[in-house]
């Protein structure tokens, strides 16, 4: 009996630790309180810009609903002044050529669907873009908005600084 | 007026047991009956890509999670071991049998779950509270089993120390 009432109290400490820990760990309900499914977030670090007009972006989607989206419909390189250098609008970025896209997971791939280029939670891809002339090298700003017009969300802006390189 | 025992508090528990147990067995009967191409590799309805939404905010179990979608084919087999246990469990709560073992396995898999999915809801806290209550729910029966409305109730009549391997009494129900 006595074996019972010890693995008993170890049972509601592990029951009661899962449901208080993961509470907030998951949406910082004892602190700040949040929920990352509501709304797309995307994080761009690791692209790259070549003075070639080349741009690979590095684009992982790590917030928002799991079922739905995200849908990127506007990207932007900016020179350092704040002056945008380039930009691909939506119809660019739905008609990408999936062999222009490497997904690290095979499942649930970016892709382009004719109006936007749609990148599933929890993926993480690069896309080949392509300026139609040469860069001077420098330092550029890439900026991504979700179709809810937003370039940022909890805290996270999708956009990176990156050096050209050669 | 008699105050409330043991027996009365067993007589409640089949109230739980069957919703508990079919929320397992019917996420078994959802991809091998319903819609089977849940469990098929190359349809779209796949649940394998599930796994990929619970990266960004997993607990613990992120690099196997990673590990797992890299490697289909191990991806699938976990799929199908998965929905075995969800299925041969969820059935062995709902009709009372080894109550104990079937509620330590079912808050494993609930918890388990949980470490991917608990950051995930649109509305409410949807997984997370899903994870938290089907745990504490099937640990409950971890330790109390079920000894009325029961397969159990016949085998404890029997066999009231549990399963006898060897010199060892397995408390299976």
């Amino acid at each position: 009996m006595q074996k019972f009432v010890a693995l008993l109290i170890i049972g509601l400490i592990i029951a009661t630790g899962y449901t208080f820990v993961t509470y907030q760990y998951f949406f910082g309900g004892f602190t700040n309180l949040h929920n990352y499914s509501k709304t797309p977030a995307y994080v761009l670090n690791g692209s790259k810009v070549f003075t070639n007009g080349t741009v690979v972006l590095q684009i992982a989607r790590v917030d928002g609903p799991d079922t739905y989206g995200g849908f990127i419909v506007l990207v932007q390189l900016i020179s350092q002044n704040g002056s945008v250098v380039y930009q691909w609008n939506a119809e660019q970025l739905g008609s990408i050529p999936q062999s222009h896209i490497h997904n690290e997971y095979p499942l649930h791939p970016v892709k382009s669907d004719k109006f936007a280029l749609i990148v599933p939670l929890g993926q993480n891809a690069s896309v080949i873009l392509q300026v139609p002339f040469k860069l001077q090298s420098g330092t550029y700003t890439l900026r991504a908005y979700d179709v809810n017009g937003q370039d940022s969300a909890y805290g996270i802006s999708f956009s990176v600084t990156v050096q050209t390189q050669q | 007026m008699q105050s409330p025992n043991v027996d009365q508090a067993q007589m409640a528990l089949p109230i739980m047991r069957i919703t508990l147990g079919w929320l397992y067995f019917s996420a078994m009967l959802r991809r091998v009956w319903n819609v089977p191409a849940k469990m098929n590799p190359s349809s779209s309805l796949y649940v394998g890509g599930k796994l990929i939404t619970f990266i960004p905010h997993s607990l613990f179990i992120g690099g196997i999670l990673q590990y797992t979608l890299l490697h289909p084919t191990l991806l699938f087999d976990f799929l199908v071991i998965w929905t075995i246990l969800e299925g041969v469990f969820g059935l062995f709560m709902m009709l009372g049998f080894m109550s104990r073992l079937s509620g330590l396995v079912i808050a494993l898999l609930a918890w388990g779950i949980g470490l991917g999915a608990g950051w995930i809801g649109t509305t409410c806290l949807d997984e997370w509270q899903i994870a938290a209550v089907e745990g504490a729910a099937a640990l409950v029966f971890a330790f109390a089993g079920s000894r009325w409305l029961s397969i159990d109730q016949l085998l404890i009549k029997k066999y009231p120390n549990g399963l006898r391997i060897g010199r060892w009494d397995i408390p299976l129900w």
